[in-house]
């Protein structure tokens, strides 16, 4: 039941079906059509990841490299300031349960008042379409001293604090910024979760007179498992690679580098310092980082895109 | 319950929208007051400072091709990795989820010396080559999972009547896939247009400047006359908001396709 089709690829020899048998003219489509694709991915995306990793291993001024071992390794570990960055970066997941539990509750509540969900689903969804520039801006105006959050608050005597110049409330800002545009994503697929579940289940919890809080802990998030997970790990992902744009626009990575995220630390060295060598190493640690939450991602949920319904 | 999560996400524009119309001493009085005058002095003040229109421009000079060509290279691929028969491709598509998330900057560092070395700095081409690569990855795998629910036998029976591929792809697979197509095409725009790390990278003169790093200086320029800087942050809002708004119903369900099983 299989025939060789010779593509342009040498020993190619995919197995076709008994019906393409007849016309087993050679077929060059795939290749050709696969060919944009692949040239930009490779030339664009896989060459400079090798670069980059090559040049981990140099000096490198941006003009002329030279190879060095691991001395950008040796400084980055005694750099004093690298702790403090990947401290930052466990902080900065705690917006991970937090995003998950602002999806869950507002799915359940929008799953729960079914008159108008479509509605909510569409406002929820609202601050992920826009830039974190945006938000970050918007943020960072409204947490000014004396700006409109103090403003709000001037009842309970926080008429002018300085929320981006103390290193907590500074994170608390970036984070709430992460959460707000995030958490819309969560409820959507939450939401889509939830009508796969049996509406008997919750029937009959009714019936058994279990509480509001009883059926979300029994019912909805053991049958909607799979979805938590996935997003936990999409959600982690997400804290080591997009809080660049938040961190540029609120906090410049201050007050000190209490802010200072991998990404935005790298780019200080390399695009302001010119130590592009080293900003590599830190890229390249990066890179590792989010590969392995990569593939744990994949591994957990090797069958992610079967299609939903509805 | 419900209202007040919806309020926290509309409340902030209707922020950014009341107060451009303020002065800015009205607004340090009271941000939260409606404003007394209809007036659109902050956006007239924003044109005659700030090259803004300039950076819409150039941003939609980039986005645009990029989003046409990384939609069709990633439905392309798509096709052929779920509908015909090819070898090596899973290898390319296993290489494409690796590099699905990876950080703009691990890219980018020998990308910007070699622009920069060939003196392509502040050129839009690599900036909109850039773009449309690193959004082939997410486009192909969402494509993918979309065009697996392509029954098989509608190909099959295209290829049987004598259609070429490239046939069967333009008149089958595109038609029969349109929103999932449309879904990678709006995340796409969205992705580009809201990105700020490679804009700011690539195309930092004047001339050749895009709307996020524009938006990112507006905020040290205006944060005195805040109604300028909000009128800045909702123009440059409104593409991707009209988008959302014009198409939320075929892009959140084709968005789940790739999240949700």
């Amino acid at each position: 039941m299989t025939s060789d089709d010779t593509g342009p690829a040498p020993g190619a020899g995919p197995v076709l079906r008994s019906n393409d048998q007849e016309r087993k003219k050679r077929t060059v489509f795939p290749y050709v059509a696969l060919a944009p694709a692949a040239l930009l991915v490779l030339l664009l995306m896989v060459l400079p990841i090798g670069q980059t990793i090559w040049h981990s291993f140099t000096y490198w001024d941006g003009l002329t490299s030279k190879y060095i071992g691991l001395k950008n390794f040796q400084l980055i570990i005694h750099n004093p300031v690298l702790p403090q960055i990947l401290l930052n970066s466990v902080i900065f997941l705690i917006s991970v349960p937090l995003i998950l539990a602002a999806s869950l509750v507002t799915a359940v509540l929008v799953y729960e008042k079914v008159l108008g969900w479509r509605v909510f689903r569409f406002l929820f969804f609202i601050p992920n379409v826009l830039s974190p520039v945006i938000v970050g801006v918007l943020f960072s105006t409204v947490f000014l001293p004396a700006g409109a959050v103090d403003k709000l608050l001037s009842p309970f005597g926080l008429s002018n604090f300085a929320w981006l110049s103390n290193p907590w409330s500074a994170r608390a800002v970036v984070i709430l910024a992460l959460v707000w545009t995030s958490f819309g994503f969560g409820m959507v697929v939450i939401l889509a979760a939830m009508t796969t579940v049996d509406p008997a289940l919750y029937d009959a919890a009714n019936i058994d007179g279990a509480s509001w809080w009883r059926r979300l802990r029994s019912i909805t998030i053991p049958m909607i498992s799979g979805s938590l997970q996935f997003l936990s790990v999409i959600n982690v992902i997400y804290t080591f690679t997009s809080l660049f744009s938040f961190v540029f626009v609120i906090t410049a990575g201050g007050p000190g580098f209490a802010t200072t995220t991998v990404d935005y630390y790298t780019y200080i060295t390399t695009f302001e310092n010119g130590q592009f060598g080293y900003g590599a190493a830190l890229a390249l640690i990066l890179f590792i980082i989010v590969l392995t939450l990569t593939i744990v991602q994949v591994k957990l949920f090797p069958n992610r895109e079967v299609q939903q319904g509805s | 319950m419900l209202c007040l999560v919806g309020i926290s996400t509309v409340y902030p524009l209707l922020f950014m929208a009341l107060n451009t119309m303020k002065t800015s001493n009205a607004f340090a009085i009271n941000p939260y007051s409606l404003p007394r005058h209809f007036s659109l002095t902050s956006f007239s003040q924003l044109f005659a400072q700030v090259p803004f229109m300039a950076a819409i421009l150039h941003t939609l000079l980039v986005v645009v091709p990029a989003v046409v060509m990384a939609t069709f290279f990633s439905a392309l691929a798509a096709f052929v990795f779920t509908k015909t028969p090819v070898k090596g491709g899973n290898v390319l598509f296993w290489v494409m989820l690796m590099i699905m998330f990876m950080p703009g900057i691990v890219i980018l560092l020998p990308l910007y010396v070699a622009i920069a070395h060939h003196g392509l700095a502040n050129n839009f081409v690599p900036a909109i080559l850039i773009y449309t690569a690193i959004n082939i990855p997410y486009g192909t795998y969402l494509l993918r999972s979309n065009f697996r629910s392509i029954p098989d036998s509608v190909v099959e029976a295209g290829r049987v009547d004598g259609a070429s591929w490239m046939r069967v792809f333009m008149r089958i697979i595109l038609p029969i896939g349109r929103p999932g197509i449309l879904t990678v095409g709006i995340l796409t725009f969205l992705n580009i247009w809201n990105e700020l790390f490679i804009s700011l990278v690539l195309l930092h003169a004047t001339n050749t400047e895009m709307i996020t790093p524009t938006l990112a200086q507006l905020s040290g320029k205006y944060s005195t006359n805040v109604p300028v800087l909000m009128a800045g942050l909702l123009l440059g809002a409104v593409p991707t908001l009209l988008l959302y708004f014009v198409s939320a119903r075929v892009f959140i369900r084709g968005m789940l396709s790739g999240a949700v099983r």
